[in-house]
Parts: C-alpha cells; sequence; structure tokens
C-alpha cells in the first residue's frame, strides 16, 4: 500500500454539507481516501471557476467540488451556479483536450457520510487509474 | 420581405449620403462612425457632429481600430446618451455591444444602430503599412461575388454571424452584386424606418438574407473548421505549444470588449507569484517560468467570458507574438453556446449564461 | 588585489577577468559557465531563459535544476519579456531564502536596478549577471517566420552591432555592454557610494575569441567567481579597448537618429500624428518594464466622460476620436516613467500598429535623464531623480528666479 500511487486531490466542499458529511464520515469511521485534501468553502457557490483552473494547473491529480443536493442550498441558488460553472468547465477542458474527468461536482448532504466516503473513494480510484496529472512536471505554464 | 430604402450610388458612400441627411436634417446630433484622421489619414472611430468633418468619414471601411462596441461602452457607460446618434458598426461589434449593455456597461438609449451584411475586415497590420489599401478593389469584387476575400482576418474568414441580428438598418452589402451602383438600406425595425422617413432615395422590399449568401455562408463555415483545425492547441502540449510566446502583455484582454473588468483579476495582486509557489513548484518541474500564470491566464479568461465571445478577431489582431488567441477562444466558445443554448449578442434581455440557472438542467452533474 | 581591481562603480572595469575557453561556442561556455556557478557558486537557483520544448521560442525560467540549463539560452534572438519584469515578478514578494543569480542583457539589468529603486525588485539576494549584447530581432518578424529568424540571428552574433537585422532599439543601442562603461571612467577610481549595477559581466568581445571574460564587477561577484575556482588572471585592457570603439560607433550612430527623428517629430502637431495610428491597446506599458504599476492610472474609468461631455468636445471640433486622447496616454506614462525609461525597446516591438515607441520614448529618456545627472539603472546608489532633489537646482524655471540663493543642501527622500 505504502509504496502505491496515491494521487493528490483538491476538494472544495460547501460548509453546510459536504464539509458536515466528511465529518461524519470520519466519525462513523468510514473509510475515507487519505488523497483528498480538503478546502472548506461556504457554498459551492463560492467555488471559483479559477480555483479550480488553478489547482490542476498547478498540479493536482483531481479536483472536487462538493455541495448540498439541488434546492438544499443554504443560499439557495449557490449550487445551481456551481453546477453552470463545473458544466462550463468540462465543455472547456474538452474543447482543449484536456482531462475533464480529473474534474467533478458531486451533491453530498450533511447527511451523507457514507455518500462523502463513497465518492471521493472512487474518484481516487479513478485518479490512480489516470496516473499524475502531467502538469505537475510542466515548468512553462 | 422587409422594407428597405434605395439609393443610386455606391454602397458606402450611399451609407454617407444617409448620414449626412440625418445630421443635417437635425435627426440625429452625432455620428459614430470610422473616420480618418485629417492630418495622418490613420483611421478611428469617431463621434462626429458636423457635416464637414462627416465628409472624412468612412463608414464600411474594412478596418477595425478598436471594438465598436467598446467604444460605444465607453460613450454610454457614464450616462446614456441624451440626444440622437447613429452608429455604423460591423455584426460583431454590434452584438459586442449588447453584450456590454446586458452587463450595464453601456445603454442603447438614443442610439440608430446601422450595421452592413459584412464582408469582413483587413488585419491590423496591413493598415500600419497601407496595403489594404492596394486591396480594396479585389475586396469589393469578393464581397460582390459572395467570396472570401484571403486578406481579411482569419476570424473574418470564418465568421458566420456576418448578418447583423438586432440592427435597426442593415447595409445590404457582402454578397449583392450591385453594390458598385446602387446602395440597400435594409429598415429592420421601426426606429429604423421613422429615421430613415423623407431620407433621398426610393423605397423598396429587399430580402435580407436571399439565397445568394448561401454559398457565402458556407464556404464561411466551412473556413471555420478549417481554421480551427489548423490551430494546434490540443492538450497540455498544445496548449504550452501554443502559448510559449505569450509575453503575458494582457493586450488581448485589453481590447477584448466583453472583458470589460476596470481591474482584470489577471492584473490584480491576487494571482501574482508568492514565495511558497516559488519555493515548492520547482521541485517537481526543474525551474518555473516567469512571471507564472500564462496558461492560468488564458483558461482563467476563457472560463469568464468565452460563453460570451463574438468572435470579433481584435485579440489575435493586437498579439504581438500573432498567437491565435481570436481562433482558441472561439472554438471554445462555440462549444459553450451550445451547451448553454446562447448565442452572444442575440437580444438584450436575454441573461448571460452565469448570471442564471434553471432548476431542471443538467440533471446528471452532481448526482453520479 | 591590484587598486586597480578594487575599484567598484559605474564604469569602473576589474583589471583582469577569468576565461574561459569555448571550443563549441559562446553560448555554450556560458551555460556550462552558469551550471558551474549553480552547483559550486552556492547559488540556489539561476533566472535565465529557456527553450520552449518543440517550439523556437525562449521563456524566462527560475532554473533550480541544473540540467534544465542545457536548453538555456543568455542571448535568445527577440527579447519577448523583458528581463526587469521577469525579475520582479519573481522577487516582487520576497523570496529571502533563495539566493538567486539572474542572467540577462545589459537594458534587462538596468530596468532590473530602476524596478529595485521602485521597490518591485528585490536585489538583496539576487546576483546581476549581464553580457555583452549583440542585439536583438524585432519580434514581430521573428514570429512571423522563426526560422529565418533565427538565421538572421546567426549573422548577428558574428557581426556586432552592424546587422541590418536589428530591431531599431538595438541598432542605436550604445549600453550593450557592461553598465556605466558608457559614462563611466576608464582610469582613476569611481566614487565609493557608487555601486555598480551589476555583479558579474560576461565578455564576449575579448581578444580571444576562442574563449567568453568572466569580470568581476562587484567584491560579491568576485567572491561568487572565486566559489567556482575560476581564477581572475586574464588582463581586460583588450577587451575594454574594444568595447569602448564599437561604444564609440554606437553612440554616434543613436544621436544622428536622435537629431534626424528630432526634426521628424519636433511641434506638437507632428507629435501627435506619430500617435495618431494608436489604438490604446496600452501593450506598450504593459510590457514596459519600468511600468509597474498594478493598476495603471490611465486604465481607470476616470478617464471616462458622460456622454454630454463627449457630445460637447465633439462639437468643438466637429468630431471627437474614439478613444479620445492617446496623446494624453502616452504623454502621462511619459511624465511618469521616462527618467526610469532604459531604452530596451520593448514598449514599439508590443505594439501592433508598429507605432516607434521606444524611439520616442528613449529620446525623451536621452533628452531629461542627463538634465538630472542621472542615467537609468547604471548606478544602484543613486536615488531616483523625482524621490530627490537639491534646493538650489532648476532655479532657472522659477518666477522670480532664486537662483543663488539657497543653500547647497541635498536631501534624499527614500534614500
Ligand atoms: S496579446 Fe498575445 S502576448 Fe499578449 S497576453 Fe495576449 S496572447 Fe499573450
Ligand atoms: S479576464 Fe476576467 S477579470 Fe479579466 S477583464 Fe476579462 S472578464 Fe474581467
Ligand atoms: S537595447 Fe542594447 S542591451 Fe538591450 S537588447 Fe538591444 S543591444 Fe542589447
Ligand atoms: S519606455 Fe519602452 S524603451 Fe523605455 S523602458 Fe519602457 S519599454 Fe523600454
Ligand atoms: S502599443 Fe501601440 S497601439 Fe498600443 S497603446 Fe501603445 S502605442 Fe498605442
Ligand atoms: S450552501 Fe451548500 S451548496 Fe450552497
Amino acid at each position: 500500500m505504502s509504496d502505491a500511487y496515491n494521487p493528490r486531490i483538491v476538494g472544495f466542499l460547501c460548509n453546510w454539507c459536504a464539509y458536515t458529511g466528511a465529518d461524519l464520515a470520519g466519525v462513523s469511521r468510514a473509510r475515507v481516501s487519505s488523497s483528498l485534501h480538503a478546502i472548506r468553502v461556504m457554498c459551492s457557490g463560492r467555488i471559483d471557476p479559477l480555483y479550480v483552473i488553478m489547482a490542476y494547473l498547478k498540479g493536482a491529480d483531481g479536483v472536487m467540488g462538493m455541495g448540498c443536493h439541488p434546492g438544499d442550498c443554504h443560499y439557495l441558488k449557490g449550487n445551481y451556479n456551481a453546477r453552470r460553472r463545473f458544466v462550463m468547465l468540462e465543455s472547456i477542458f474538452k474543447t482543449l483536450g484536456l482531462d475533464g474527468k480529473r474534474i467533478g461536482l458531486w451533491w453530498v448532504s450533511a447527511s451523507e457520510g457514507k455518500r462523502f466516503a463513497q465518492v471521493t473513494n472512487e474518484f481516487t480510484e479513478l485518479m490512480k487509474t489516470k496516473g499524475p496529472n502531467p502538469f505537475r512536471e510542466e515548468m512553462f505554464i | 420581405m422587409p422594407k428597405a430604402l434605395k439609393m443610386d450610388v455606391e454602397a458606402s458612400q450611399g451609407v454617407k449620403n444617409f448620414l449626412k441627411h440625418l445630421l443635417e436634417s437635425g435627426k440625429v446630433k452625432g455620428v459614430f462612425a470610422l473616420k480618418k484622421m485629417n492630418d495622418s489619414g490613420a483611421v478611428s472611430y469617431s463621434l462626429i457632429t458636423s457635416v464637414e468633418e462627416l465628409a472624412s468619414a468612412e463608414p464600411l471601411m474594412p478596418l477595425m481600430p478598436e471594438n465598436a462596441g467598446q467604444a460605444l461602452s465607453r460613450l454610454t457607460v457614464k450616462e446614456a446618451l441624451k440626444e440622437p446618434v447613429a452608429a455604423v458598426l460591423r455584426p460583431c461589434e454590434l452584438r459586442a455591444f449588447t453584450e456590454l449593455v446586458k452587463r450595464v456597461q453601456g445603454s442603447e438609449d438614443n442610439l440608430l444602430l446601422i450595421s452592413p451584411i459584412c464582408a469582413g475586415v483587413f488585419p491590423l497590420s496591413s493598415a500600419t503599412d497601407g496595403s489594404w489599401e492596394k486591396q480594396m478593389a479585389s475586396y469589393a469584387e469578393s464581397s460582390r461575388e459572395g467570396k472570401i476575400h484571403p486578406g481579411v482576418r482569419k476570424m473574418c474568414q470564418a465568421c458566420t454571424s456576418f448578418i447583423p441580428g438586432r440592427a435597426d438598418i442593415t447595409v445590404a452589402f457582402a454578397g449583392r452584386k450591385d453594390t458598385g451602383s446602387s446602395c440597400h438600406l435594409i429598415l429592420d425595425t421601426p426606429r429604423g424606418e421613422e429615421f430613415a422617413q423623407g431620407a433621398p432615395g426610393t423605397p423598396e422590399t429587399v430580402e435580407k438574407e436571399p439565397a445568394e449568401l448561401a454559398p457565402l455562408r458556407e464556404a464561411r463555415a466551412a473556413r471555420r473548421s478549417e481554421v480551427f483545425k489548423e490551430i494546434d492547441v490540443q492538450g497540455q502540449k498544445g496548449l504550452i505549444k501554443t502559448f510559449a510566446p505569450c509575453l503575458g502583455c494582457h493586450g488581448c484582454m485589453h481590447v477584448c470588449p466583453i472583458c470589460h473588468c476596470v481591474l482584470c483579476v489577471f492584473d490584480s495582486k491576487m494571482y501574482e507569484l508568492q514565495p511558497w509557489s516559488i519555493e515548492s513548484e520547482p521541485e517537481s518541474k526543474g525551474g518555473i517560468r516567469v512571471p507564472s500564470g500564462t496558461l492560468f491566464f488564458h483558461l482563467g479568461r476563457m472560463a469568464h467570458m468565452a460563453v460570451s465571445c463574438v468572435n470579433c478577431g481584435m485579440c489575435s489582431d493586437v498579439c504581438p507574438v500573432n498567437i491565435p488567441v481570436s481562433e482558441v477562444f472561439s472554438m471554445v466558445g462555440d462549444q459553450l453556446q451550445k451547451v448553454f443554448e446562447y448565442v452572444p449578442g442575440r437580444d438584450v434581455e436575454e441573461s448571460v449564461p452565469s448570471g442564471t440557472y434553471k432548476e431542471d438542467e443538467f440533471a446528471g452533474i452532481g448526482e453520479q | 588585489m591590484t587598486p586597480h581591481q578594487e575599484r567598484t562603480g559605474p564604469g569602473a572595469v576589474p583589471a583582469q577577468a577569468a576565461f574561459l575557453p569555448a571550443p563549441e561556442g559562446t553560448k555554450k561556455a556560458v551555460t556550462d559557465f552558469l551550471k558551474t556557478l549553480m552547483d559550486q557558486g552556492g547559488l540556489d537557483a539561476l533566472l535565465v531563459p529557456v527553450e520552449v520544448p518543440d517550439t523556437p521560442f525562449h521563456a524566462w525560467v527560475m532554473v533550480k535544476k541544473s540540467e534544465v540549463l542545457d536548453k538555456a539560452h543568455p542571448l535568445p534572438p527577440v527579447m519577448s519579456v523583458q528581463g526587469g519584469r521577469a525579475l520582479s515578478s519573481l522577487t516582487k514578494h520576497g523570496t529571502p531564502w533563495l539566493h538567486i543569480a539572474a542572467v540577462m542583457r545589459p537594458c534587462e539589468a538596468r530596468a532590473a536596478v530602476e524596478l529595485a529603486k521602485l521597490k518591485q525588485v528585490r536585489l538583496d539576494n539576487v546576483v546581476l549577471i549581464t553580457i555583452d549584447c549583440p542585439g536583438a530581432l524585432p519580434l514581430a518578424e521573428y514570429v512571423a517566420d522563426p526560422e529565418k529568424g533565427q538565421e538572421r540571428y546567426k549573422t548577428v552574433a558574428d557581426t556586432w552591432h552592424e546587422n541590418e537585422f536589428l530591431r531599431p532599439a538595438c541598432a542605436r543601442c550604445h549600453r550593450f555592454s557592461l553598465t556605466g562603461l558608457e559614462d563611466g571612467p576608464s582610469e582613476g577610481p569611481a566614487p565609493d557610494d557608487a555601486p555598480a549595477s551589476v555583479d558579474i559581466h560576461i565578455g564576449l568581445l575579448g581578444e580571444d575569441q576562442n574563449g567568453i571574460l568572466l569580470l568581476p564587477v562587484t567584491p560579491s561577484g568576485a567572491e561568487i567567481l572565486k566559489k567556482t575556482g575560476l581564477e581572475a588572471d586574464r588582463p581586460t585592457a583588450g577587451w575594454e579597448s574594444r568595447v569602448r570603439d564599437l561604444l564609440k560607433k554606437k553612440k554616434e550612430k543613436r544621436q544622428a537618429a536622435h537629431e534626424e527623428f528630432r526634426k521628424d517629430i519636433t511641434g506638437l502637431d507632428r507629435f501627435l500624428t506619430v500617435f495618431d495610428p494608436c489604438i490604446n491597446c496600452h501593450n506598450c506599458m504593459n510590457v514596459c518594464p519600468v511600468c509597474y504599476c498594478q493598476q495603471c492610472y490611465f486604465d481607470t474609468q476616470t478617464q471616462f466622460c458622460t456622454s454630454s461631455v463627449y457630445m460637447d468636445r465633439a462639437r468643438k471640433r466637429g468630431a471627437l476620436r474614439f478613444p479620445p486622447d492617446p496623446l494624453l496616454f502616452h504623454l502621462g506614462r511619459m511624465s511618469h516613467m521616462v527618467l526610469s525609461c532604459v531604452s530596451c525597446g520593448a514598449c514599439e516591438d508590443a505594439c501592433p500598429v508598429s507605432i516607434p515607441v521606444g524611439k520616442v520614448f528613449s529620446w525623451v529618456a536621452d533628452e531629461t535623464q542627463p538634465a538630472f545627472g542621472y542615467s537609468a539603472g547604471t548606478d544602484r546608489g543613486d536615488p531616483l531623480p523625482l524621490q530627490n532633489f537639491l534646493k538650489e537646482e532648476f532655479c532657472e524655471i522659477e518666477t522670480p528666479s532664486a537662483c543663488g540663493q539657497a543653500q547647497s543642501t541635498e536631501v534624499k527622500e527614500n534614500a
């Protein structure tokens, strides 16, 4: 296990749902991938697309956004905005031949500790199959 | 079929006569159009209030020293026009202005918008060396024949939105055989009709997009996919290669009509190179490029505005190192616009994709 | 050490320099030297242009691993990003734990020195290294046809400034070598309080063309050279006289060019038409190393008027161009920075409508800097003219004139 490749994943977690869900996952002792480096944001609507691009270009192997399920956003529409932003990012990535699978958005409520662990682990596995983000070695970004 | 006003003079002269009539009759107090500067002959947009100065106006001159949308925004952003002004601008410039008005960066009040069916403009470089003037005859000819002139900007060659969508008056130009001897002003809106009343010329009805224009549209569409294929911007390698010579001058952003921010985030302190990056990043790379953030700027700017990109080509034209900025942004913009079913500049009431949402769209996202 | 060697300061040439043979050409010798610097000179990183793979372009890279230097090119065919700007982005927020050497063309190093005075570059941990510069090609021509550019550039390196392909700024550049040499002493001590602008200078114009000279200009430069085990045992006199010969020729060329230009441009009307084609992109300002402001005044909306004001202004003359007042931008910019202009030509390289911005600015710089006894980037210790004043100076512009009344006390602010 120790010499296996461990991807580095940056997660932007909404304070009101996924972040609490992550806590719950911890409390209920679910096994959560150690690849995730979580950054708390007040709402998935606060995930500036530039954060995702920056994390990706600086070599994060994967970037996860997590927010409240549609209809549950603390600020009513932040997650709808977030959804559009990820759709936009995926389109840009696709058009430019970048790997859009390295970024994504997930709805995870405060009570979904299990879902949090599951999506994080699944994403980690996927990133493992992809190997390191080549931008990490890129001098000329 | 829309109403039109026909004049028996060459097209650009017709537009000039019409503008003269508007100014003389007092229907407008100013004309906003391209004009030759008296001393040097250099061309710029100008706000013209006197008939004498109108003499050196060149409303259809195929050059774009600045995207007129940006210029009109400057004119109207602090205060809507108090007096009527007629503005002659190209379709992409009109789209840009519409996008700016949506973003509260200008106002259409009191503006009479006149726009040609566009045969394209020459690159700035040919304005500098004067070579565009030598190409004017062939330009007029290919315009009449509905062909792409090889000297115009690449993005003009690849532009399929060359018919103005929401002008008050459309000048029938590209694809019309008789522009050498006659000028058709298509009166698209009641406002256009109102201003044209009493103007010299004979009323007619004219088809806005006649069948003769179809081959031009097809040729341009074909050219568009060619242009997108020519730029090798795929993947990490392609991006690094494409933007390798970038100076970080941000000229592309500066001349972009959609990029209206007073202090662009990429010019701000926010993303400047910080000591911790300087320490950590070279560990895996062997070194870091400075100034840093070349790709970040371009991808980030794309995320900010490509969905509203009007393909005007200003960015490519201004780039001192010939990076095909506009080609890349248009290619990305095309896809984004498809995804969001958005057409920049189509409708001033339509909100920008980033400013709105539907509850029941993109249902798969987030659920996986 | 001989007393001659101890002299530091602008225009002071160390009597002796280290010599490095260059059997495989000067480029290789210089990069080898840089490698030695990294491995033995006690440096953590090097700032130098490095070739971007599969492209004819070079980008500034802060190099941490010495194998990257295999692709380094201390004198790339074009000046893409002005080196002063690169160094600013690297050191502006501080890199106190990194000891960096920056290898630049002389005009870039001068910009770095100006930027240090403006607190946009930190030189405390930086070793500045310059190199005899044969000049660069016009950027636009190079990007239009890089292959042809590379062919042409070979001839540039051979002919040393007698080359038709040089960009205009380089064609009339007389500060292509060790900074300060152009005005400084050829003999006798320079004043102690006049620090040179660079630490090490690489001479390519030595008598022995089969190698390069490494001149220890400052004590810290000398120390670093010593660490690399290179002995400063070659006399520099031959190199100096060759440089001075060329310098003299170039100075004459420069003056002639200015003279011609003066005739061409004098008077506001002529001056205005030079900038007539300006499209207001501000590329010139953005690439200028010494125009460092985060938010340029001329990019703010303070420049914008209400539509009524625009209409009124148009009525006065019958027409108002848009954007209005390009000249205001250029004159304003000039008043902000021309005393620090290093004549690098980056501005005109980046102008999409080929306005000779650099020609205008460097001409004005040559006219104004001497009036303040100032030469941009030459002397690290010399304060910026506008941050410094003498009570009794420029009395001739006062009414009534106070000439000869004040005490001669120099007031240095921010010094
Ligand atoms: S105009 Fe060209 S060089 Fe300048 S920032 Fe844009 S792409 Fe880079
Ligand atoms: S890139 Fe973004 S922040 Fe910069 S001007 Fe354009 S929209 Fe504004
Ligand atoms: S201006 Fe002088 S120092 Fe600068 S690149 Fe040209 S020749 Fe070299
Ligand atoms: S004004 Fe032009 S020549 Fe002078 S320092 Fe700035 S970029 Fe260089
Ligand atoms: S780069 Fe040229 S066009 Fe742009 S602002 Fe400067 S002088 Fe004007
Ligand atoms: S509060 Fe959780 S997504 Fe808005």
